[in-house]
């Protein structure tokens, strides 16, 4: 499909993705919870009193806790109240992402719902298919393009000239990125992951979510963000960087044994979701 | 229904949702009219947002343009899988309740109603959350 560019185009803006510098730290509270989280002493209100502490923090997490995308029937008000309801693993995941919210939104315009409409999109298709830890897979699905998040605010010039070829035609966003760099933003989010020591179920979706097929930690996992990444798409909702429905994976199509009709029940959870999420965009 | 932030709501809007304090304390029930007092104890209660009845403000021609721009918008974001089956379906189930949405909205517009008067929105609407119409 990609025709001839012109040579002005190729700046010479390949470079080895391991000469990226001053990678977002990552925020000390997340860094903090990761240590004590892997002591197998650590108690839920250990956790919950550290998390406590930060209330701007807190307040945000409680907020997500208690917004459309969990459905509780009963407010979570307190930190360690969700911490036994949702899991560390969940709570640890809002914790990053309230850390992270400043960052997405920064760095392009519409990615924050882009992100929330995916993992909405994650808890709904994981919901259909009767899985036990929806909330999980909808925390990968809130993180998978923290790697443009990367591209933005490290590389801004490359992050111009992928806009322009996106810009020019019919070309996926990841597309751009391999005609501007030699990699993509799954390749940088995975880095990112790396260097911040995120656990390998929220890892895989970011580093495969446009190859789901290759996961091997939680294949269904992988395949799940990838399909509601596609959905979150289709329903133009957010900003992902370009305007286009994606290919789906066969693979993942099949290794989740979905059925075309699922799409009705799958949107139909969606639909509600995106229109009461819209407010917790405004979470500051 | 929709939610809206705390700022944009409205005196004379309708609440589709009873609201309730973080503790779980009763501030307003489903169907009340928001008044200014309301609005000032929210703010005090910090209340962030609340879920009001949405009115029909479109015109028939208005939903039916909305409908065209919405298919005309799927239709480009396909563009890239227009060949692949799974995708298709998802693109007929999209429609499929776009249609629905449509046809329900188009119902309810020709529905005999005083909506044109200022005074509708301050009255208690029916029970909107049940079946789209009873009028076929």
């Amino acid at each position: 499909m990609t025709s001839q560019q012109p040579i002005q185009d190729r700046v010479q803006v390949k470079r080895d993705i391991r000469k990226i510098k001053n990678l977002p730290t990552v925020p000390g509270i997340v860094a903090k919870i990761s240590r004590m989280v892997e002591n197998p002493e650590t108690s839920a209100s250990e956790v919950g009193r550290l998390i406590s502490q930060d209330q701007v923090l807190s307040a945000k997490v409680l907020r997500m806790a208690n917004s459309a995308f969990f459905g509780m029937s009963r407010k979570i008000s307190s930190i360690s109240q969700a911490l036994v309801i949702l899991g560390f693993e969940v709570v640890k995941g809002l914790v990053l992402t309230s850390s992270v919210f400043d960052m997405i939104q920064k760095s392009m315009a519409g990615l924050w719902e882009h992100s929330i409409g995916c993992a909405a999109a994650s808890g709904a298709v994981a919901t259909i298919l009767g899985r036990a830890d929806a909330e999980e897979i909808l925390v990968a699905g809130l993180l998978h393009d923290l790697g443009k998040v990367v591209l933005a605010l490290n590389l801004p010039d490359e992050m111009r000239l992928v806009v322009d070829k996106v810009q020019s035609g019919k070309v996926l966003f990841y597309e751009a990125e391999h005609q501007v760099l030699d990699f993509d933003h799954s390749e940088l989010g995975q880095w990112l992951a790396e260097h911040w020591n995120l656990p390998d179920s929220l890892a895989e979706p970011m580093r495969l979510h446009h190859r789901p097929e290759k996961a091997v930690i939680k294949p269904e996992c992988a395949a799940i963000v990838h399909i509601a990444d596609v959905i979150v798409r289709a329903k133009g909702f957010g900003n992902a960087g370009d305007p286009l429905v994606p290919p789906i994976s066969m693979a993942a199509w099949e290794m989740l044994g979905l059925r075309k009709t699922d799409f009705l029940p799958i949107l139909e959870i969606l639909e509600p979701k995106l229109s009461s999420l819209v407010d917790i965009t405004s979470i500051n | 229904m929709k939610r809206i932030p705390i700022d944009k709501a409205q005196p004379g809007q309708i609440l589709a949702e009873k609201l309730t304090r973080h503790d779980g304390v009763l501030l307003a029930s489903q169907g009340a009219e928001i008044t200014e007092g309301l609005l000032r104890m929210l703010a005090r209660m910090n209340v962030d947002t609340v879920v009001i009845e949405e009115e029909e403000s479109r015109t028939a021609e208005e939903v039916v343009e909305d409908f065209n721009r919405f298919t005309a918008d799927l239709d480009s974001r396909f563009v890239r899988v227009e060949g692949q089956p799974i995708l298709m379906a998802l693109k007929k189930t999209m429609l499929f309740l776009a249609e629905k949405e449509r046809d329900e909205t188009l119902a309810l517009i020709s529905l005999p109603s005083d909506a044109e008067t200022e005074s509708a929105a301050a009255e208690a609407p029916p029970d909107s959350s049940s079946a789209p119409a009873d009028k076929t």
